[in-house]
């Protein structure tokens, strides 16, 4: 269980990075924090020509106050978000979210730009950073771009980056002071991935509103606009989450139906109550 | 006393064999087997793979060790170390690869290309007991290895019955998971005349008769070394195919070879523990008054028999003890070992008893439900009493001492003044267990039981050095069990010499006398008895010396708190000792020519293990809606007989029911319809950490074994038996008011909500038939 | 082949290593530091955990490459430590070892909830552990020996 042979660099600006990127041809792979990708590695599950360590590129690992937003460079962990690194009306949330993601010695070093690019579909960012209604940012040998994180999660362990190019940052909108949310994992044990995963998130003087599931099960995180618009109404019953898990995703398992129904109507009824 | 070996384990100093470096040392990685079920067509190799690559025609001249069973028609298959033309599990052995680091030794395993034609796999029980004519062994007319059966006669009993109570119980296949691999390392030192193989192993002895069977060398030729030990619970105390593998490869390329297990191989070729059915029917009166047990056990022994114990032991272990702490007097049983294509079932901390234990306290609960009484007061009313010991139980075996209702009550007591306060929504429940434990089993009990080769005397050597220090040297190995603290303590009280005066060295067939190893429960009663006896040895030549010193009679002299006092005089140990190593001038010269060094040996009076015992309680939390369960809490009373040293025989009981607890709600290795482990990585298998434990409350109570030195009886494993029925007991007990009744382990959340809804299904259906 | 240079229990390291090397490997084989222990190779276990700049870290899962200029503390290198020589101390008398093998982790992990947290309570400690497997000990000794250390802290 060790790594297969490659090659290793470790720039010290995006534009190094993507450019090492771009000479790797698709065989090469960014490096943020590596607790999902070095373990694949060990396993031999994933592989890399070419490892690009973003980790000393001082501007990922910044967080920002800028105007309507905060923006948290990719290479934030975990643990920092924990200990109040992004501090906002959402702060409460991403702490939440941050200190249930699994160990304390995986968050010191795992990186909530890489749980987004590593696009497991049982991570926890995705499923909160939709919830939040969040963006995320690329640079690429064609420049920058700005997408919602809801389009940059395009299916599972898939992402909409293109192979030259590196999240290096994500946009989290500053909720107001009256902002509700609730993030209900459900999960077999202390750290581990979550069986279901779903957050609900309100904000009256917005008006926005966002119900998010997430999970392996079915498939990575989804946004559920029947629900919200329910939520929105006050009415949140199980009949009602069941029809919206199957609309979205045909049928599914008796277990995975309850459990995800069961997760979504709590997050919910908590943020409604 | 606290554990003198923390020291170095605590400063990193341990020396676990990842840790020993040799001089020109090469790793080995395995190819193993994709597939469950498969003809190896052809491994091509790459063409400069020489001498770095080796499939079963480098190894034709290593014999097979296969275990030998006494069981009449027990067929038994021994695994190719490496596999010849066929695998029958997912991580079977194909080729060894060797390079100067693991990564690249993986590196060139990558570059193999076996080509498999595949074959029907069978993949559970229920696919080997089908009738649709697949087989693993083509010459065999079914896929069952073992069969045996008892019965005391009970038609009667059951024509007579007013209760009857089925059920069927499943525990899952699961790993053992010690936290350090295996490992074995292996180089022919010359020297010597010798090949030393360093093995992550329980049993050095025993991996030594078993590799010179198959290298075909003679027992002076091979010295095992067990060097720390990263926890064994049995993965470490049979055979592994890979000790083989290195040994011989080792003296056939002339280098010192390595392999280390990794987390990825232990938990596909490594799924090798539990996995039974028990169909229980209980016959009872109308007070809940068990009169006879009839059961059928299958469990699914995986692909092959390893050695020594074969694949039958656990149908046997558990079919013996099936009856519990219970007086019953009408016991019928059958059981069937089936072959798969998994890896081969080995035996697991407290082998098969955590499953008879779970199918008779689940099935003694069931019987309380029937007849609408308290499952503890039902179990009371059962329990052998304590005025009936010793008590010869309907399976021939024979309950030494103890008082289990009073055990059971005190559980019931420290469970009622628990926490009981479960969040908004939530299921409590409390649910019991209680077990008899047959510890230090004994020869004849084994040899009776099929397996010919197995534990019997036990020797220690006492070396009494010339300043009066003791070493002792022992064959069983310590891998957590505290031995270099509890033997110094048993020297210390037969010499009375202060324990930091006493060595222990363990876990080297070139240092200590022969043992069959560590493994159930037997080091504090065997071992500990022959360092007993071994000390008591020295203790007299001791006093030879001083009655020579002080003109008296050796029975004049008496060993007291390590001095030795005559009537006039009075000398210490280390003055006896320095004066027969350094002043044989003034001693006469017949007097101990044959020195200080001794050895002793032991074996229980009338060759009878020791049955501890213990009654367990826990409360959960069950969230009915998504089928999790908190432990709240749990409870522990155990009799262990003398506890040498307290708070080892704590942590020994506590790191049992937490292994437990994981049978209970955690562990398992599933597997596909395909034969293929779901379970390959701590993602998947989950274990019970600190934050799925409670609290664990421990009571003991202390009745000595009439039959042993000390009145001890063995705590190794019994921790581990308990937790699955009484978890299972008290979440059926929180599910009560739903009507949903579980029978199966892991509690994971999908088997709770699987036992909700079956009971909802049951209630529509039943609503349906009442319109 | 790629260059490293780091600080290793104080003495600081530059070589030239296989860049497939994780951290835990380069301490154990090209260091001799062998008290960080693999259990499972994938973050899971706990047993290679370690400290970089006081952090806890998985070894394992960390790529040896990426250590460059960083602080790594192991089991060997905490001296005089005062906090690690209560944990020790504590870890011995409440008997929260058996085979010893997880106990270099256990360490790394009870020095950051000891130093990191005020006063946690029991509930508290034991999520904190929860990325660490003793497979042995049942865990009690090893969260008594810490709420000792915290204890001791306030006192």
């Amino acid at each position: 269980m060790k790594a297969p042979a490659l090659e290793f660099h470790r720039p010290d600006t995006v534009g190094a990075a993507v450019a090492i990127l771009a000479d790797g041809g698709g065989a090469a792979r960014v490096l943020a924090g590596g607790q999902s990708l070095v373990p694949m590695l060990n396993l031999r599950v994933a592989f890399a020509e070419t490892l690009v360590d973003i980790g000393a590129i001082r501007e990922l690992a910044t967080i920002e106050d800028i105007g309507d937003h905060i923006r948290l460079g990719a290479c934030i962990s975990h643990a920092r978000i924990e200990d109040g690194g992004a501090d906002s009306h959402c702060s409460g949330m991403l702490r939440h979210v941050a200190r249930n993601i699994a160990y304390r010695a995986v968050r010191n070093r795992g990186t909530v730009g890489g749980s987004l690019a590593h696009a497991d579909p049982a991570a926890d960012w995705p499923v909160a950073m939709i919830a939040l209604g969040a963006d995320v940012e690329v640079s690429g040998t064609n420049g920058n771009r700005k997408l919602p994180v809801e389009e940059f999660m395009m299916d599972v362990f898939t992402t909409a980056l293109q192979e030259d190019e590196i999240l290096t940052g994500i946009c989290v909108p500053k909720a107001s002071p009256d902002l509700r949310w609730s993030f209900h994992k459900m999960r077999k044990k202390a750290g581990a991935f979550g069986e279901a995963i779903a957050a609900a998130v309100q904000d009256p003087e917005s008006g926005f509103c966002r119900v998010v599931a997430g999970s392996s099960a079915i498939g990575g995180p989804q946004r559920f606009a029947m629900l919200e618009k329910a939520l929105q109404e006050g009415a949140v019953d199980d009949d009602t989450i069941r029809d919206a898990l199957t609309g979205a995703l045909g049928s599914l398992g008796r277990y995975e139906t309850q459990i995800h129904t069961v997760c979504l109507r709590r997050a919910m009824e908590e943020v409604r109550t | 006393m606290l554990r003198r070996e923390d020291a170095r384990f605590l400063e990193g100093r341990g020396r676990f064999i990842g840790d020993i470096d040799i001089p020109g040392m090469l790793d080995v990685a395995f190819l193993r087997s994709p597939l469950a079920h498969a003809r190896i067509a052809s491994i091509d190799t790459p063409v400069d793979a020489d001498g770095r690559v080796f499939t079963a025609a480098d190894l034709s001249d290593v014999k097979l060790v296969p275990p030998a069973s006494k069981v009449p028609g027990h067929r038994i298959v021994a695994a190719p170390p490496l596999a010849l033309d066929r695998t029958r599990y997912v991580g079977e052995i194909i080729a060894a690869c060797i390079a100067p680091t693991r990564a690249e030794a993986e590196d060139l395993v990558e570059t193999l290309a076996p080509d498999f034609e595949m074959l029907p796999v069978i993949a559970s029980m229920d696919d080997a007991l089908s009738d649709d004519g697949t087989r693993l062994y083509d010459d065999w007319d079914n896929n069952v290895s073992m069969e045996t059966g008892f019965d005391s006669g009970i038609d009667e009993i059951i024509a007579n019955a007013p209760v009857k109570v089925t059920r069927v119980l499943d525990m899952a296949r699961q790993a053992m998971v010690p936290l350090e691999g295996k490992g074995v390392l292996a180089y022919w030192s010359e020297r010597d005349d010798q090949l030393v193989v360093y093995s992550s192993t329980q049993s050095p002895h025993q991996i030594r008769t078993a590799l010179c069977e198959a290298l075909g060398l003679q027992q002076r030729q091979i010295r095992v070394i067990a060097p720390d030990v990263g926890g064994g619970f049995g993965y470490k105390a049979i055979l592994h195919p890979e000790e083989i593998i290195v040994a011989a490869l080792a003296m056939k390329t002339g280098r010192p070879l390595r392999w280390l297990e990794d987390r990825f191989e232990h938990l596909t070729a490594g799924a090798n523990a539990r996995e039974h059915r028990y169909e229980m029917t209980a016959y009872a009166d109308d007070r809940g008054r068990v009169l006879a047990i009839d059961a059928k056990l299958t469990t699914d022994g995986g692909a092959y028999s390893v050695w020594p114990h074969t694949n039958g032991f656990d149908a046997i272990q558990a079919s013996g003890i099936l009856t519990g702490p219970y007086d019953i007097g009408g016991y019928r049983v059958k059981t069937q070992t089936v072959v798969t294509n998994k890896p081969p079932l080995s035996p697991y901390r407290a082998v098969a008893r955590p499953g008879a234990c779970f199918a008779i306290e689940c099935t003694m609960d069931a019987v309380a439900r029937a007849v609408g009484r308290d499952p503890a007061e039902v179990r009371i009313d059962n329990l052998v009493k304590a005025e009936a010991m010793p008590y010869k139980a309907i399976t021939g075996k024979e309950y030494d001492s103890g008082d289990y209702p009073a055990c059971l009550l005190r559980a019931m007591e420290m469970v009622a003044e628990g926490p009981k306060t479960p969040a908004p929504g939530r299921l409590l429940g409390t649910g019991y267990a209680i077990y008899t434990e047959h510890t230090a089993v004994s020869t004849s009990t084994i040899s009776h039981i099929g397996i010919p080769m197995m534990p019997g005397f036990e020797q220690a050597a006492a070396l009494m050095q010339p300043d009066g220090s003791l070493e002792l040297r022992v064959g069983v190995q310590s891998h957590g069990q505290g031995m270099e603290t509890t033997m110094a303590q048993i020297a210390s009280q037969v010499l009375g010499i202060e324990p930091d005066r006493v060595v222990l060295r363990h876990g080297d067939t070139g240092l200590s006398p022969f043992s069959t190893g560590t493994y159930a429960s037997r080091a504090i009663v065997m071992t500990g008895g022959a360092v007993a006896a071994a000390c008591d040895k020295i203790a007299v030549k001791l006093r030879e010396i001083a009655a020579h010193l002080m003109q008296c009679e050796p029975s004049n002299v008496h060993l007291e708190d390590g001095q030795l006092r005559g009537p006039t005089a009075t000398m210490t140990i280390a003055e006896a000792a320095e004066t027969w190593h350094f002043r044989p001038y003034e001693l006469p010269e017949d007097v101990l020519r044959d020195g200080l060094e001794v050895t002793g040996g032991y074996r229980p009076d009338g060759d009878k293990g020791p049955f501890a015992y213990a009654a367990h309680a826990a409360t959960v939390s069950v969230d009915p809606e998504l089928g999790t369960v908190e432990l709240l809490d749990y409870v522990a009373v155990d009799d262990c007989g003398t506890r040498v040293n307290p708070m080892i025989v704590d942590g020994q009981v506590l790191g049992g029911v937490v292994q437990g607890i994981g049978t209970g709600l955690f562990e398992e290795s599933p597997f596909d319809d395909q034969g293929q482990p779901l379970a390959t990585t701590f993602a998947d298998y989950s274990l019970p950490t600190a934050a799925e434990t409670p609290i664990i409350r421990l009571d003991h109570s202390e009745t000595q074994s009439p039959y042993t030195r000390f009145g001890v009886k063995g705590v190794g494993e019994g921790g581990a038996i308990a937790p699955p029925a009484a978890v299972v007991n008290a979440i059926n007990d929180a599910l009560r008011p739903l009507g949903a009744e579980l029978c199966a382990v892991p509690a994971t959340p999908k088997r709770v909500l699987g036992a909700i809804f079956d009971a909802q299904d049951r209630a529509i259906a039943d609503l349906e038939v009442s319109k | 082949m790629t260059t490293l240079s780091l600080t290793v229990n104080g003495r600081q390291v530059s070589t030239e290593i296989d860049p497939r090397l994780n951290l835990a490997d380069f301490l154990r084989e090209r260091l001799s530091l062998k008290g960080t222990h693999l259990g499972c190779e994938h973050g899971a276990c706990g047993a290679c955990t370690v400290l970089m700049d006081g952090m806890p870290i998985r070894s394992c899962i960390t790529m040896a490459a990426s250590c460059d200029g960083v602080e790594i503390t192991t089991v060997e290198g905490y001296d005089q430590d005062p906090l690690m020589s209560r944990l020790r101390k504590a870890f011995r008398e409440e008997h929260a070892l058996q085979c010893g093998y997880c106990t270099p982790g256990m360490l790394a992990t009870a020095y950051d909830i000891v130093s990191r947290l005020d006063r946690p309570d029991e509930d508290e400690i034991r999520a904190e552990l929860a990325g660490c497997v003793c497979r042995c000990t049942g865990y009690r000794g090893i969260v008594r020996a810490i709420k000792r250390c915290i204890a001791e802290k306030s006192a």
